[in-house]
């Protein structure tokens, strides 16, 4: 999933995201008031297939209100279509405002963690015995928003047009559908291959189920279950992409009043949801204002002002230089929340081809200086790494590639690079130019690979253009010429399945070291089919397996998000599942 | 300028009061020529001074800013930021300076204090920006003051067909508005250039070149402007008939006829200058690569509450060498100007 906030831990622009798990057990727990450094996401995500509606009530709550958040040099989503959403910010509102998938999250008050519920679906989903058939029995009371019941029919079609890779190529199914469903090979989609029929998604009217057929097995059939993408989509024409994504039919507690891509997003009260279709949604505030893309400095003097309009304020974001302040005066306020996301360095595997200088370029990353200097807060919302799968997924290994974390360390970087006789070894990478967080984060980085005995010729990009854009185009002319780059990635649920081979097969899209190897492929093929209790191990050891036989991917840290609430937010918490605040349980207090 | 000729115009530009021609100091003045004349009057004018020597600190600073950086003991060097910023989260100075200010007294190694997230020394930045500063103002006053001129000249003496499309050229480029073209041709640039070695080289060439292309037009109109009503003139008649190329005219007749409206032009367009390439530099789309006024007040504002020194030192320079370049241009065209009586 992707993240469209300008980041700058490898001075990019964007970062593929999802959802990650949260939750703790024990003292480690996912989120929390801030100021005690790295959280920890949780292990797996609880599920509760047997969850009633109507939610139960916050503690406290009342009705009324209107909330306001500030998404800071956030654009948010472009657009609004369900199927095409993948990124944190899209998907963290729409699932929880406006659109129903099969499943869904809800947090747990007690734990903090987040638990996988039923949605659209009475339950979590029936699969058949080796997970290739998975059936899901849907609800009778679940309306859109001008009343219509939601019909089996219009959740296979939602789901059907996922495996459109060409009508929404940023979407999740391009990963998932097209990877899992059955025949999904031979079919492009319901637009692309117009008329062709695809028969493994199936709808039976009389039972009010729809049945999915996998290629493969597919445990994680209830996970996937609960992107919006595998939610229902009006039938005919209505439907058809672009038109649609600009205002989507909502099926939630609230619907789309307004939306204004890069500026603002009014939802208000869907009168035609009632609570008592839905196991874990509420509908206590009046009015959501979504702001993207704003200033993070203004963000931050509004929400430390405490001024009327802030009090009922939400910011996604709390830059370095007023940490201490919003610790001091937000206290409880201030949510820290871990989601399970790594980013890493990519050096280029058909070029850089000697071990030596892919780890020499791990020990002349400055780490904290670079995150210093991207505003991140060292040791808060950016720890070190060793991994590919981030802290909290089951099966992660504590592998250590060298023995020991991995710090900056010139001298041995230098050694190694004498050791690969590859001394002023050139390195060639990308950044954007036009931020100055962006800028300064290059400049570490520069340092850093010059003390360390590297040459850098940097390439500047305008901030406007996406890194992505450059790394994932082979024809682009600076691609060419680059042998580092970098991806920022965050599991789409806890399991190594969305993690590695998104990262690492042969050809995958956000594969940008062009990492390929034979026996890897196969591996990453084979894990998915064994029994359900040993492949998050066999994820862990295949993590630990790349990184010490090749090393293609240098994790360069682990991160965290802050969240401020103003002080008339009721219940300030945050979703761990998707790494956004907590939108189903909040409520203003009167 | 309704005298006849040109010797009696430059004779009228004396506001001192008449003295008894026998005197020695009535035989100085006979000598004077109209720079002497406007120089006096600049001296005597104690703002005029006071801005001179401003402008004058600057340029020193500009030149030696070398000397002056070795001199502190600061450089533009990139630390490693952790090394001087505090990168403890549990500290309560978490991302500002282990040392100097706002949480620490006064370093006396880095003496404007360290810049958040980079580590660079404020001072350095301060000394090497007035440097890009005054590099790149003087540079596209420099060009577009001498492409004014020529096209001025050339539109005024000429006349006719040539004339017209010099004047359509003129107000087509007055058209065209400056912020927007410079927002459009910087991504251009990086797109071109992005991948060449001297990227940085070609950002302050391209910059003097954007602030030249939109700063000639007024030059070339009040020249053309003087040189029609020149041109009719008797002195440039008489050298007309006596056979004088028309490159020796224009050069060595009108130009030196036209030194105050250069003069005064010129003073006005480098404090312009010097504020449009730090407006450039704060939109982004400025010099990036080093060390720029501009940049470090768009990096400041955010640290305004909690680190004003930081915006401090930048805004007070640009202020500072702006409203003198301006207080001065006006002095000079004080100077200039026959009508003023002070």
């Amino acid at each position: 999933m992707r993240r469209t906030k300008a980041i700058a831990t490898l001075a990019t622009s964007a970062v593929l995201v999802s959802l990650a798990a949260c939750g703790g057990d024990g003292t480690e727990t996912g989120e929390g008031a801030a100021g005690d450094g790295f959280k920890g996401a949780a292990e797996t995500i609880a599920k509760d297939a047997e969850r009633q509606a109507p939610a139960a009530d916050v503690e406290g709550a009342t009705e009324g209100g209107t909330v306001t958040v500030y998404l800071p040099d956030d654009p948010g989503p472009e657009d609004l279509d369900p199927t095409n959403g993948w990124s944190v910010t899209g998907n963290s509102i729409q699932q929880a405002l406006t659109h129903r998938a099969l499943t869904q999250y809800s947090r747990d008050d007690e734990t903090g963690e987040m638990v996988l519920v039923p949605d659209l679906a009475v339950d979590l989903g029936t699969p058949n015995e080796d997970f290739t058939e998975w059936t899901f029995t849907l609800r009778e009371d679940a309306t859109w928003e001008d009343g219509k019941p939601i019909t089996a029919e219009e959740v296979a079609w939602g789901i059907q047009r996922s495996l459109d890779s060409e009508a929404f190529p940023s979407g999740p199914g391009t990963e998932y559908s097209v990877h899992f469903f059955a025949g999904a090979e031979d079919y492009k989609g319901p637009y692309t291959d117009k008329g062709k029929k695809y028969d493994a998604i199936t709808f039976d009217e009389a039972a009010n189920s729809v049945t999915i057929k996998m290629e493969t097995p597919f445990p994680d059939m209830d996970y996937w279950g609960a992107f919006m993408a595998m939610g229902p989509a009006p039938l005919g024409k209505v439907s058809d992409p672009p038109e649609y994504g600009r205002n989507p039919l909502s099926n939630g507690p609230y619907k789309v009043e307004s939306f204004r891509p890069s500026e603002e997003l009014v939802l208000v009260k869907n009168d035609a949801w009632t609570p008592e279709s839905d196991p874990a949604r509420h509908q206590y505030v009046d009015k959501w204002v979504f702001k993207f893309a704003a200033d993070p400095t203004q963000t931050d003097e509004l929400m430390l002002s405490d001024n009327t309009e802030s009090q009922t304020s939400i910011s996604a974001a709390v830059t370095s230089e007023n940490y201490s302040k919003f610790t001091s005066t937000l206290g409880e306020r201030l949510v820290q929340q871990s989601s399970q996301c790594t980013s890493f360095w990519a050096p280029d595997y058909t070029k850089i081809t000697d071990l030596n200088v892919r780890k020499a370029l791990a020990y002349a990353y400055p780490y904290e200086s670079v995150w210093q200097a991207s505003g991140e807060v060292p040791g808060v919302t950016r720890v070190p790494a060793n991994s590919v799968m981030p802290p909290g997924m089951a099966g992660k290994s504590d592998y250590q590639v060298d023995g020991e974390q991995i710090t900056f360390n010139p001298e041995k970087a230098k050694e190694l690079l004498a050791e690969a006789g590859a001394e002023g070894y050139e390195i060639h990478m990308a950044y954007a130019t036009g931020s100055p967080t962006t800028e300064a984060a290059q400049k570490q980085i520069e340092k850093g690979l010059t003390d360390s005995g590297f040459k850098v010729k940097s390439y500047p990009v305008p901030i406007e253009t996406s890194l992505y854009v450059i790394w994932t185009d082979p024809n682009n002319k600076i691609n060419k010429k680059l042998n580092l780059r970098g991806v920022n990635w965050c599991s789409d649920w806890p399991s190594g399945l969305t993690m590695i081979p998104s990262l690492l097969r042969t050809d995958a899209t956000y594969n940008t070291a062009f990492f390929s190897e034979e026996s890897m492929d196969a591996r990453m093929k084979e894990i998915p089919t064994l029994p359900q209790d040993e492949q998050a191990a066999a994820w862990g050891e295949l993590d630990e397996q790349i990184a010490t036989e090749y090393y293609p991917l240098i994790p360069t840290a682990f991160r965290n998000d802050l969240f401020a609430f103003g002080s008339k937010i009721g219940n300030p918490t945050g979703d761990g599942a998707l790494g956004a605040p907590n939108y189903k349980d909040l409520y203003v207090t009167q | 300028m309704s005298q006849p000729t040109a010797p009696e115009t430059l004779g009228t530009l004396t506001d001192e009061t008449p003295v008894d021609p026998n005197s020695k100091r009535a035989q100085e003045v006979t000598g004077k020529s109209p720079l002497q004349i406007a120089f006096g009057r600049l001296r005597r004018d104690k703002i005029a001074v006071v801005c001179a020597l401003v402008v004058l600190f600057f340029i020193l600073v500009a030149v030696f800013a070398d000397l002056i950086a070795k001199a502190f003991g600061v450089d533009l060097e990139t630390v490693s930021s952790c090394e001087v910023l505090e990168c403890n989260f549990a500290s309560s100075g978490v991302g500002y300076p282990k040392t100097g200010p706002p949480y620490h007294g006064f370093d006396p190694s880095h003496p404007l204090g360290i810049a958040p997230r980079t580590g660079a020394d404020n001072l350095a930045h301060w000394i090497y920006g007035c440097r890009t500063s005054l590099i790149i103002a003087g540079a596209a006053t420099l060009f577009a003051s001498v492409v004014g001129i020529v096209v001025g000249l050339v539109a005024g003496f000429v006349g006719g067909v040539v004339d017209k499309v010099l004047s359509f050229i003129i107000d087509f480029f007055l058209t065209i508005p400056f912020l927007l073209a410079a927002l459009i041709i910087a991504p251009i640039i990086i797109d071109r250039f992005g991948t060449s070695d001297s990227y940085e080289t070609i950002q302050i060439l391209s910059l003097i070149g954007i602030l030249s292309m939109f700063g000639w037009m007024t030059v070339a109109r009040l020249i053309r402007g003087e040189v029609l009503s020149l041109r009719e003139r008797e002195f440039v008649h008489a050298a007309r008939v006596l056979g004088m190329p028309t490159h020796r005219i224009l050069f060595r007749e009108l130009l030196p006829n036209l030194m105050a409206p250069i003069v005064i032009s010129i003073s006005l367009m480098l404090p312009a200058f010097v504020a449009a390439e730090a407006g450039l530099a704060f939109l982004g789309i400025g010099v990036t690569g080093s060390a720029s006024w501009g940049q470090t007040i768009a990096n400041a504002v955010p640290y305004w509450s909690n680190y004003s020194l930081y915006l401090w030192a930048p805004m007070v320079g640009v202020v500072a060498l702006v409203l003198s370049l301006n207080l001065l241009g006006d002095a000079v065209r004080d100077a200039f100007d026959p009508k003023t009586r002070r």
